[in-house]
């Protein structure tokens, strides 16, 4: 058993694996190149990430991008499409009015662009109709907890679990994940069993920025999660970690795009109640 | 120990960890260390930071300085470790920097990672496993708590500390 933690997309990311301690400390080693690559590429932070240039430029002129960028923004497209854009990658410019990102250099996106503006060309090219800001805030964890888990089945580890403040998967090891109880923050609640699967949890506590949540609804730019918590379970750490924001848009028209996906979600207010959806 | 893949997750670690239920030991210093700086020879390099100098980390990093000794080793590879600790809201964190010989972040490597306030879990089933075991049994290994955004606090603390550390640095550890 080994296990490490390391700061990465703004939160600390923690990766333990039950392997022979040589194998283990070179998988997670691996592993965590993996989630800085990531990191590097999708930081909105970050002036010379690969996003920051793409949301610089590609309202001007096709850009082509990354294998991990084209995977985390057409999945995002699709959720976007599927869940008629309660999901929306182009968050950015309310994330940034209301204080949660910093402003970018350059051209002002447009108030009106929305997903249906970025447009992905089968030979690995993205443009923007608009000008506007992409934020995989939402997405690109769960994507990079995915990676990770990937490059540890790779190197041979029997068993991991990575956890990236609040998406988590693991393989080949039964376990309880618990989330903290919305009705006090400070303590824990036992919520499920998986087994090779992955959860994401979403949660408007702990915001320090009270008027306005980091949360928020793509269309109406509504905050999101003051009430409670959103933990979703679904194969994929890409899947749980973007499917938590659709839920907690809209609980009940959620249940289809759940289905669909093989996922399920599980509500928890702050009077101790339990929903379960799907 | 519910399953057989379990009690092996579970077996080889009793000697590595002693961290109650809300806290998480992940390294000691060697072992952050030696995964920053591998096969390097680590020494001491301790540093006590005047008024002056105190002054003058806070001004440029635009954080509090709140203690005076630096703890600080020097690789026979070319670099630097430091040993920080962070306290946030909610959370202690004891860290890593790693700076290669020109100052420029190599790594970050958590330490330890404890709750500073009701960490701990409430619900008493749960609770009943501790029974007869003793403090810092490894039993929490099979339970996450996920950690929302309070690891996104955590990490912008870690953020504040390595701006500190990287203006303790050019200003006076790596000052030629």
């Amino acid at each position: 058993m080994c296990q490490r933690a390391q700061p990465w997309l703004g939160t600390l990311v923690s990766i333990r694996v039950e392997a022979a301690s040589s194998v283990a400390a070179q998988a997670i080693g691996a592993a965590f190149d993996e989630i800085g690559e990531i990191h590097r590429r999708m930081s909105f932070h970050d002036p010379d990430s690969e996003l920051s240039r793409l949301n610089a430029t590609a309202h001007r002129a096709a850009q082509a991008v990354s294998s991990h960028l084209y995977r985390v923004l057409s999945a995002s497209l699709a959720l976007a499409r599927a869940s008629g854009g309660s999901f929306d990658p182009t968050v950015g410019r309310v994330l940034v009015e209301r204080g949660h990102l910093p402003a970018p250099a350059g051209d002002a996106p447009d108030p009106g662009a929305r997903w249906r503006d970025v447009s992905l060309s089968t030979d690995g090219r993205v443009r923007f109709r608009r000008p506007l800001w992409l934020d995989l805030g939402g997405i690109a964890k769960g994507y990079a907890v995915d990676r990770a888990i990937a490059c540890l089945r790779r190197q041979g580890v029997a068993a991991a679990v990575v956890n990236a403040g609040g998406d988590l998967r693991s393989f080949g090891v039964r376990h309880t994940v618990w989330v903290r109880d919305p009705a006090d923050p400070g303590g824990g609640v036992p919520l499920l069993e998986t087994r090779n699967a992955a959860v994401a949890t979403s949660a408007g506590y702990f915001n320090e920025n009270p008027p306005h949540p980091a949360i928020v609804e793509p269309q109406t730019g509504a905050g999101l999660g003051d009430d409670g918590s959103v933990t979703v379970c679904a194969r994929r750490a890409i899947w749980a970690d973007g499917l938590t924001k659709v839920v907690l848009a809209h609980p009940a028209g959620s249940v289809s795009l759940l289905r669909r996906l093989g996922a399920s979600a599980v509500l928890l207010d702050r009077d101790g109640g339990r929903h379960h959806v799907s | 120990m519910r399953d057989p893949v379990l009690a092996l997750w579970l077996a080889p670690c009793a000697a590595l960890v002693a961290a109650p239920v809300g806290g998480t030991t992940y390294f000691t210093v060697e072992q952050a260390q030696a995964a920053l700086f591998p096969g390097a020879q680590m020494t001491p390099h301790p540093v006590t930071l005047t008024p002056g100098q105190v002054k003058a980390i806070e001004k440029a990093s635009d954080t509090r300085v709140r203690e005076k000794t630096v703890k600080v080793w020097r690789a026979s590879s070319g670099g630097w470790f430091y040993l920080d600790q962070v306290i946030g809201k909610h959370e202690l964190i004891t860290y890593g920097l790693a700076l290669d010989a020109q100052g420029v972040v190599r790594g970050i490597e958590i330490l330890d990672y404890r709750e500073t306030y009701g960490g701990e879990v409430r619900d008493p089933k749960w609770r009943a496993q501790f029974v007869g075991k003793k403090m810092g049994s490894p039993l929490h290994l099979d339970v996450d708590i996920v950690n929302l955004s309070g690891a996104t606090l955590s990490s912008r603390n870690i953020t504040t500390g390595v701006r500190r550390l990287l203006a303790t640095h050019a200003l006076v550890v790596g000052k030629p």
